[in-house]
């Protein structure tokens, strides 16, 4: 492992085209995007940009039909443990307890020593699972389902976070809470974070860059530091410095 | 639904979720099946009258019971000699086709153009009735044991290339992608994830296709079967042993109930979320 969690991550002149029947979508046109080490970005865009897209090539998902993913310069062509991807739902896999759950990418990789357990324990603990270990997901509430997901993520320590709306089906308080605990989280790790949204309040919360995407062919049309201090708490969101950054997200969100 | 982790409620509360709590529902369940037996027994003894036509339930459970340790006098088998014989052919069709059925239903899953070229021919044949095949199932693999098995796997094939290819396919795409981005390879994805996670469905399939290979047993054991349920059952109505009919029957059904009972035994096992 290198001293440093956190990976670059460059996007090169990404492609994409869906082709279903007759109809042509070109989903990304050229998007260029570099990711220091340790940094917080957001993805902000409206439903349909390919903003989803453009994520899921950098997991390797899926193959672009133009252009390459570099994480720390080694070009990357399928999916990896070094990035590592938390969806809109949880997606825990059900007939595995929690911390069978959290175990599963070192069973997968045949990492699995006799330190194992302990850590995942460990892992369960830091997200505030720690007596759950034994339920399985559907004993689970949506907010422990995701902090799960979120320790399962964790195990391989992955270098760079890929999250696709994450915390978008979530009610109110279980989304503040686990943006809370996400910042947290990142602010001990310095995992490398993506993080695709279409809510405005939510960027600008969290990341230190808000690059907006246009709509169909998705590129980025606008990129902006956040030059908030951190850490953000709750006080932050009534500033008159964050309500004005929050407009003119929302107004380059208009032009988009 | 979500529910609350640690302590869940039981008992009355549950009533709220549409479903009755377990001992109530128990105490309905074997009050109907009383209540059945007595509506049986009335018919028998009251209204109808004659044993060849419709013998009651304690006439039927004397044949049962006797013939369950005596050969029958015109086969020289005992009836659990006859269960034996069918239960051991059940197993065979069902093993059989249940092999063939899961892997045509994962290529199904797996092969686009594969599904539409045997999506026809399940089409076709489930409907078909299993009678309408033994005589031509006695010409091509005359009268042993094979064209038995052959029967009853015919009808669970569609029924399991259909169920698994239906829980393979209802694995969602982000599971998958989420098993490939913890490490997995595309190997262990395919292994311990999709197939895992249509394991649930597959069951489903199974109990259905055991309790079809029971429906066809009579007509398996109308080609030249010297043993068996079915041929005691078609024997018995060519004697008018009404009684030995139903005894056949009876048996069948508890045979089927708890084939069925192992299935979903092994699916409360593999699908926690099936467990409170």
């Amino acid at each position: 492992m290198n001293g440093e969690v956190g990976a670059r991550v460059e996007v090169r002149s990404i492609s994409k085209i869906f082709r279903r029947s007759r109809q042509v979508t070109q989903a990304l046109a050229s998007v260029d995007l570099c990711v220091e080490p340790g940094e917080f970005i957001c993805l902000l865009g409206p439903s349909g940009c390919g903003k989803s897209t453009l994520l899921h090539i950098v997991a390797g998902f899926i193959a672009p039909d133009a252009g390459e993913v570099r994480v720390d310069g080694i070009a990357k062509t399928g999916p990896g443990a070094d990035r590592c991807m938390l969806f809109q739902a949880p997606t825990l896999f059900p007939w595995l307890t929690t911390i069978d759950n959290v175990l599963f990418g070192l069973r997968a990789r045949g990492a699995i020593t006799s330190e194992s357990r302990r850590q995942a324990g460990e892992l369960l603990e830091l997200v505030g699972l720690g007596s759950f270990g034994g339920h399985y997901p559907h004993q689970l509430s949506g907010g422990m389902r995701h902090r799960a997901a979120l320790a399962r993520a964790l195990i391989n320590r992955p270098r760079v976070l890929l999250m696709d709306e994450p915390f978008a089906a979530l009610d109110a308080i279980t989304r503040e809470a686990m943006q809370n605990f996400l910042l947290g989280l990142w602010g001990r790790e310095r995992t490398t974070i993506i993080f695709v949204t279409h809510d405005v309040e939510e960027a600008a919360l969290l990341s230190d860059r808000v690059c907006v995407m246009s709509g169909r062919p998705g590129r980025i049309i606008a990129t902006e530091e956040i030059a908030l201090g951190r850490p953000r708490d709750e006080v932050l969101r009534d500033t008159a410095e964050f309500v004005s950054l929050r407009r003119k997200l929302r107004e380059r969100l208009a032009d988009a | 639904m979500s529910s609350i982790p640690a302590s869940r409620p039981s008992g009355s509360s549950r009533l709220f979720d549409g479903v009755l709590p377990r001992a109530r529902h128990w105490l309905i369940s074997i009050g109907s099946v009383a209540l059945g037996l007595v509506v049986w027994h009335l018919a028998a003894v009251v209204v109808v009258r004659d044993p060849v036509l419709l013998p009651g339930p304690l006439a039927t459970a004397q044949v049962l019971i006797r013939y369950l340790s005596t050969p029958y006098p015109a086969d020289g088998e005992t009836l659990i000699g006859h269960a034996l014989v069918s239960m051991a052919r059940v197993l065979a069709g069902f093993a059989v086709g249940s092999i063939i059925g899961i892997a045509v239903g994962a290529l199904m899953a797996g092969i686009r153009g594969f599904r539409a070229m045997v999506d026809p021919f399940i089409e076709i044949t489930r409907p078909l009735p299993p009678l309408a095949f033994v005589p031509v199932l006695i010409v091509w693999f005359g009268i042993g044991e094979a064209p038995k098995i052959i029967l009853i796997a015919a009808g669970v094939v569609p029924v399991m290339a259909i169920s698994t290819a239906a829980g393979l396919d209802g694995v969602s795409n982000d599971m998958l992608n989420c098993a490939r981005c913890l490490g997995a390879s595309e190997w262990y994805t395919m292994l311990h994830v999709r197939i895992r996670a249509a394991m649930p469905q597959i069951i489903t399939g199974m109990r259905l296709s055991v309790g079809l290979s029971w429906t066809s047993i009579v007509a398996v054991e109308m080609i030249a079967a010297t043993a068996g349920l079915g041929f005691v059952i078609l024997q018995a109505g060519q004697f008018l042993n009404t009684s030995l009919i139903f005894s056949g029957i009876l048996i069948i059904a508890a045979l089927g109930l708890a084939i069925d009972a192992a299935l979903r035994r092994l699916q409360w096992h593999l699908d926690p979320s099936m467990r409170p």
